[in-house]
């Protein structure tokens, strides 16, 4: 890495992916942005500016708010969660042991399944009449009659909640899992000798020397969860009454269904603040190793 | 005799802990495959039978032969492949540039890159729309081509400059004094040293694409051009509920995906891990 290495028109072979990006990516959120202070319908394609008036209308928006709070409370339990199985799941599979291939196998599938189907899967799954999880609860006798999962309030969130976490806690684990590798033998070798108990172990070593990649795989899955919009899609369509309705949801609901597109864009940009302030926080995590 | 019995106490809890990890995270798939071989009098029999009374393959005849089915799993296979092709030579550029520049603003510019791929789908889903509909890229294979390559050079390129940069320098240096350009020493040093990265990033890329979900909603919204994730998710919503033909069909769209992370699990992973810390 010491030798200076010069090509004159480098940054040509950065361009078409440059292009790429502006195209579909940076120039349609700035459009978003711009929408968001407008007035815009589909029909005239006209964008008229407006103002703070979509902003101003999200204040009285109950949905609205009923969403950002289903994000925030889904995120907020979703995560911690999936990091201490995934921080249990990583522990165990970092030792040596036979079958290693099939459970690592095991973890990364659940990352690998669309959520979309995932979520179709588990409604099944969740059926009140022939559901798995209603039939077994019946044949061990814990419940009388078949339990309505996806329909009623504070379940039908616990049950999606218990999908995600069922996904990502083990991508989680592997993210973890490579963290763990990365910590040299030797400083368990010193410990061994130290005579430090496992606890001990673990406490003063493994979590102190894991922790970039904790706040790595942190922040990875925070904004993953806060901006979920495939799960309850499929599994809930945000029901019953909102109460699995995600900000993703509604501004897709606002935008596709009700052809609002001003205002939905309004409901982005709030969503989309909320996680630029959690991304800088991960790249300043991450600058560090750069 | 005591270590032994310790020993073989600790490799049975192992096998045993090991067995239900396996069991958890491959239920919902053995148990969509279980349900894609009952018939369908079976599925809707109370109480449920968990392993099927009589084996059928009736239903993959179904939904592989002419049915909707079979036209979404090309579709997904057209998007993702195009995709895919097009993230690895694009982000394979990118990628190198970033390897091996000098340019001050190389590191910002990264870091750049990485932010868009943390945009939520849904904040260009909207301006996606409205621009593909004046230029006809809506219900055009292309227009969700270039929107999921968008969405995922990002992080092909954040996993290939740290491939990248492990390739080193000398080798190039070598071939530039032999008299090869750019473009020859791509070809020449860095292409085949970097193969590894470059598969990895083509699973990971292939699989992002096959699971999108929204943005593919939204452009591809004719029946008959929707990827297998969406057509497979909207369909018990337009006629009754034909659970073993959404079963099979489910089944079908995860198989690509279950053959990849058997067989190509460490590169993946590898790459996954690159691409996350380091």
């Amino acid at each position: 890495m010491t030798k200076v290495h010069v090509y004159k028109r480098e940054w040509l072979l950065f361009l078409p992916l440059f292009g790429l990006l502006i195209f579909v990516m940076i120039f349609p959120t700035f459009y978003t942005f711009l929408l968001s202070f407008s007035r815009f319908s589909l029909l005239g394609n006209k964008l008229v500016l407006s103002g703070l008036k979509n902003y101003s209308s999200l204040i009285n928006d109950e949905e609205f708010w009923v969403s950002l709070k289903n994000s925030v409370l889904f995120t907020g339990i979703t995560v911690p969660f999936e990091l201490v199985l995934g921080l249990f799941l990583a522990l165990w599979l970092n030792r040596q042991f036979r079958g290693k291939y099939l459970v690592r196998a095991a973890l990364l599938l659940p990352w690998a399944i669309p959520t979309a189907l995932n979520a179709v899967v588990w409604r099944w799954m969740y059926n009140t009449d022939y559901g798995i999880f209603n039939d077994l609860l019946l044949r061990v006798g814990l419940i009388r009659a078949g339990i309505n999962w996806l329909g009623q309030i504070p379940l039908a969130m616990i049950s999606m909640m218990i999908v995600a976490i069922w996904k990502t806690s083990s991508f989680m684990a592997l993210i973890l899992l490579a963290g763990l590798q990365s910590i040299p033998n030797e400083v368990y070798e010193a410990a061994l000798i130290d005579g430090s108990t496992k606890w001990t172990t673990f406490k003063s070593i493994t979590l102190p020397l894991l922790k970039p990649a904790i706040l790595v795989s942190l922040l990875f899955r925070t904004m993953d969860a806060f901006r979920s919009f495939d799960l309850p899609f499929n599994l809930t369509q945000g029901g019953p009454v909102n109460s699995t309705e995600t900000l993703s949801l509604y501004a897709y609901k606002v935008s596709f269904q009700f052809l609002k597109f001003d205002y939905a864009a309004s409901v982005i940009i709030v969503q989309f603040a909320i996680l630029l302030v959690l991304s800088i926080l991960y790249l300043r995590f991450l600058e560090v190793e750069l | 005799m005591k270590n032994k019995r310790l020993l073989i106490i600790n490799s049975v809890k192992t096998l045993f802990v090991n067995l239900l990890l396996i069991l958890v995270f491959f239920f919902p798939v053995v148990w969509i495959f279980l349900t894609s071989l009952k018939t369908q009098s079976e599925i809707y029999a109370f109480p449920i039978s968990y392993w099927p009374r009589k084996i059928t393959l009736e239903n993959y005849h179904l939904v592989l032969r002419g049915s909707g089915f079979s036209r979404y799993l090309i579709n997904s296979l057209i998007v993702s492949l195009g995709t895919t092709l097009l993230v690895v030579l694009l982000a394979f550029l990118g990628a190198y540039f970033f390897a091996r520049t000098k340019l001050k603003g190389r590191k910002p510019l990264l870091l750049f890159v990485l932010m868009i791929s943390m945009f939520p789908p849904i904040a260009v889903a909207p301006p996606l729309f409205i621009f593909f509909r004046k230029v006809g890229l809506i219900n055009n294979y292309l227009g969700l081509i270039l929107a999921h390559s968008g969405l995922f050079s990002p992080i092909a390129v954040w996993i290939l400059t740290n491939f990248l940069k492990s390739v080193p320098f000398e080798l190039e240096d070598a071939a530039k004094v032999d008299g090869c350009g750019v473009l020859g020493i791509i070809k020449n040093v860095i292409l085949p040293l970097s193969l590894p990265g470059l598969a990895a990033t083509f699973l990971i890329v292939f699989v992002f694409s096959w699971c999108e979900f929204l943005l593919s909603l939204v452009l591809l919204n004719q029946n008959e051009l929707r990827t297998a994730v969406v057509g497979i998710a909207l369909y018990p919503g337009e006629y009754a509920f034909p659970w073993e033909l959404i079963s099979t069909a489910t089944f079908l769209a995860l198989l690509p995906i279950i053959f990849f992370v058997f067989v190509f699990q460490r590169l993946i992973i590898g790459g996954l891990t690159a691409g996350a810390i380091k």
